[in-house]
């Protein structure tokens, strides 16, 4: 028994010491993002805030997504339980699925790879990898567990108490290694890496609506769910250490499940016989569209699915936004113009946040094609009948595309959600909403015209794109409540365009800017035209 | 005979590396050209300038009489590559990815393909990811192979696959030259290209060392010769023309020059020859020679 597991410290050591930027990264990533938004709750919970956003909270479409609160009256809303409220499953979440992707890439990726074979070559037991990995990733969740309870407990708030903030931080961490667990036993019964990961993200995709139901109707079957455990633990309320105990017997469960299922399988086998694929292609595949659209299938629904449920987050405030926006300083001058009703300058905002992650879908199609030609995956495509041309504009075809969908899919959840939350006190309709939304369609053409240009001309820069992309958010997002000079606000696209539907449509800057963004196209199709294929680089 | 692909003087330049220097050759209709030479020679390099996938610097470059780079589009319709690394889209099965090619490709035979298929011993219904190198090369090859061009470039076609694979190769490479097609083969493994090829072309560090029919290349190298005489034999080891000469009593063997063969029997000769015997180089002596310099 003990020899299948032999020298795994070896293992162990090693990995801790390849992986130590990656764990840096995340935990700081997921630490500050975890404890570091306390200060902006701070500002947030001046006045009235904290009463608003408990009647807002308690809207079921709120609840479905962030999970219930312990606490009946609004005066018992701490910062504390807001917190807590707000953020704990989120950022369960988040630790999980990093753990997942960990988990899942050291074990049956490696074994695909070809690593785990050289591995298990050398004097060490046959199953000291996944050990290793194992507890690589609960000492990684530990130290995130650690950083998150010190984190909160630094900034010194009344309501944020020592012993809640390491529950707080403690059950993030467990949330990461419950994640962990479940991605080794995916890792074991699947065929392939990818249907494993794809079952375990599937599987926590599952829990999370199954707990969202049962969140609204009665928060104790949660219970049973063991993503309920990672936010029913309540810190700073009720401080209910339980939920913790069920996960950590959960997790022993699981990991020997999973270390029995490996010891009785063979390397790169599962226990789940490989889905055979089509021994001919389908017709929809058989052009270069249809393959474009075949490879980018999977991120588009990825992030349609994405933009429906950011859209159907924001769209449940509606309800209570009055509240929401009076009770605070900050928000009421972000969203708040002069003889404007507040929903639609809400809107307007908000439409411009979700128009900023739109443009990060076309954004990586455009980028994945210069992927494509350095795994060399063009070079057979180029040598048919396929011209530069066809690869080019076909793939600027997809960005547009998925484009346009992206908004239609925002902008509708968005409009569809407040609609349905305001009931008869709206008074913006439907197309209001989606007329907001493709006024901004020209900053995501240049969007796309931008990663074209460096697609052309310095493919190697394709992520720059990206912080320019960022830069126009907080310019505009910020611009606000900061002055910021025109000149700096000018340099992002979206400064260009009117905020609807508290501005007026300005034909003459949609057909503009769309042009602009059409020449810088072609712009990039003049330097792919004429550049060289970068294989393999 | 019809020049299918006519390269002079083919330059090209990354960054500051000088990747070819001067590469000439032709492929005739009808003629399998192997072309040969070590790592990082510039093989794949000439390969992808002929795709038009990247752009020369200087230097002529034709298939079919047509420019490399401003006509790729035309010249593609009539030829089928094979990479050197087959890199395929891991969520697509071999058969979706062979069936998109040659559609792509427009001119696919697909009786043929089932048939290579099988000949290949190629699970189609697999998804690429799951492919080993040699399957990742025969869902090229049998790209390649099914779809109906007039010249065929291979990049190393068979370094990963077993040797009955490699002989279901070279049977289709001999089929497709007894039509009449043309085909450049890349390759390392000198046996296949002295079994297949009419012409050898020989690429060292940017530079096309030799060029020529494996007969032509023969004499310009050296005949290894064993020999056993009833005079002297060391009297030999002087004789201009003869090289790496090592003997043990009166038996020696050395390599002549094949220009100054005849001087070397008449002194043989002399000594009273009492076995002879003359081993012509093979491809790999060819290769050494322009390797080891």
């Amino acid at each position: 028994m003990k020899e299948k597991f032999s020298r795994w410290e070896i293992l162990f050591a090693q990995y801790l010491k390849r992986d130590w930027k990656k764990i840096i990264f995340w935990i700081l990533g997921i630490g500050l993002f975890s404890a570091g938004f306390v200060p902006a709750f701070e500002e947030i919970a001046e006045g009235q805030g904290l009463v608003g956003l408990y009647e807002t909270l308690k809207n079921p479409a709120m609840i479905a997504i962030v999970g219930p609160t312990p606490i009946d009256v609004a005066t018992d809303y701490t910062l504390g339980a807001m917190y807590a409220h707000e953020m704990l499953l989120f950022c369960g979440l988040m630790a999980m699925v990093m753990s997942v992707f960990h988990v899942i890439s050291h074990t049956r990726k490696e074994e695909e790879l070809g690593l785990t074979e050289l591995v298990r070559s050398f004097h060490i037991g046959r199953q000291a990898n996944s050990l290793a990995t194992m507890m690589e990733t609960i000492l990684i969740n530990i130290f995130l567990a650690l950083f998150i309870s010190v984190v909160l407990v630094s900034f010194g708030a009344e309501t944020i108490s020592v012993e809640g903030s390491l529950l707080f931080g403690t059950t993030v961490g467990f949330a990461g290694i419950i994640g962990a667990g479940m991605a080794l036993v995916f890792s074991q019964i699947m065929p392939t890496s990818s249907s494993a990961t794809g079952s375990t993200l599937g599987l926590i995709g599952l829990l999370f609506i199954v707990r969202a139901g049962t969140d609204i109707s009665n928060a104790n079957l949660s219970m049973f769910n063991p993503l309920g455990w990672t936010y029913l633990t309540y810190p700073f309320t009720n401080n209910d250490w339980l939920p913790l105990i069920f996960a950590l017997i959960f997790i022993i469960i699981v990991t020997m499940i999973a270390f029995s299922l490996e010891g009785s399988r063979d390397m790169g086998a599962g226990y789940f016989p490989e889905k055979k694929g089509r021994e001919y292609a389908k017709k929809s595949l058989l052009s270069v569209r249809g393959l474009f659209f075949k490879i980018n299938k999977g991120i588009m629904i990825g992030w349609g699915i994405a933009f429906i449920f950011i859209g159907a987050s924001y769209g449940a405030i509606y309800g209570d936004m009055q509240a929401f926006i009076e009770s605070n300083e900050i928000m009421k001058q972000m969203f708040s113009h002069s003889g404007i009703s507040i929903e639609e300058s809400f809107t307007g905002t908000i439409m411009m946040v979700m128009i900023v992650l739109v443009s990060i879908l076309p954004i990586l199609i455009v980028n994945k094609l210069f992927t494509e030609e350095r795994r060399l995956r063009l070079s057979q495509l180029f040598s048919t009948k396929v011209t530069r041309r066809q690869i080019y504009w076909n793939c600027i075809g997809l960005a547009i595309f998925a484009s346009i969908i992206g908004i239609l899919l925002a902008a509708g959840s968005l409009g569809g959600t407040a609609i349905s939350v305001m009931e008869t006190k709206s008074t913006m309709d439907f197309s209001d909403f989606l007329a907001t939304g493709f006024n901004y369609l020209p900053s995501v053409l240049f969007m796309i015209g931008l990663a074209t240009i460096t697609l052309g001309w310095i493919p190697k820069f394709g992520k720059v794109v990206y912080f320019y992309l960022g830069y126009s958010f907080s310019v505009n997002y910020f611009g606000a409540i900061l002055d910021i000079p025109e000149w700096v606000s000018n340099i992002a696209i979206l400064s260009w365009l009117p905020q609807l539907p508290v501005e007026e449509f300005e034909a003459l800057t949609f057909i503009t800017i769309s042009v602009i963004s059409i020449v810088l196209m072609a712009f990039g199709y003049f330097g792919y035209s004429r550049r060289d294929m970068m294989e393999g680089t | 005979m019809e020049k299918v692909i006519q390269l002079s003087g083919l330059q090209k330049k990354f960054g500051k590396f000088q990747a070819l220097s001067d590469v000439t050759f032709s492929v005739n209709a009808g003629e399998v050209v192997g072309f040969i030479g070590p790592n990082g020679a510039g093989k794949s390099t000439t390969i992808r300038i002929l795709l038009g996938i990247i752009k020369r610097d200087a230097g002529h470059a034709e298939i079919f009489g047509k420019d490399v780079w401003k006509e790729s589009f035309e010249i593609h319709k009539r030829i089928s590559y094979v990479p050197g690394d087959v890199s395929l889209w891991g969520n697509l099965t071999g058969g979706e990815i062979i069936d998109l090619f040659l559609n792509l490709h427009g001119s696919g035979n697909k009786q043929k393909r089932d048939q290579l298929i099988k000949r290949f011993e190629l699970d189609p219904k697999k998804k690429a990811k799951t492919y080993s190198k040699g399957n990742r090369q025969k869902v090229a090859l049998v790209t390649a192979l099914s779809a109906d061009s007039d010249l065929y470039i291979f990049d190393e076609p068979t370094s990963g696959l077993d040797p009955l694979m490699e002989a279901v190769f070279q049977e289709e490479v001999e089929k497709l030259k007894n039509e009449g097609k043309a085909i450049l083969l890349s390759s390392h493994i000198l046996s296949e290209v002295e079994r297949l090829a009419d012409k050898v072309v020989i690429i060292r560090q940017g530079k096309v060392v030799e060029s020529g029919t494996l007969e032509e290349l023969r004499h310009l190298t050296r005949t290894t010769i064993t020999l056993e005489t009833e005079g002297e034999i060391v009297q030999l080891k002087n004789v201009l023309g003869v090289y790496n000469f090592q003997y043990k009593d009166n038996y020696a063997t050395f390599s002549a020059d094949t220009k100054y063969l005849n001087d070397i029997l008449l002194a043989a000769t002399k000594l009273g020859v009492k076995k002879f015997e003359a081993v012509p180089p093979t491809l790999e002596d060819l290769f050494m020679r322009h390797y080891e310099n």
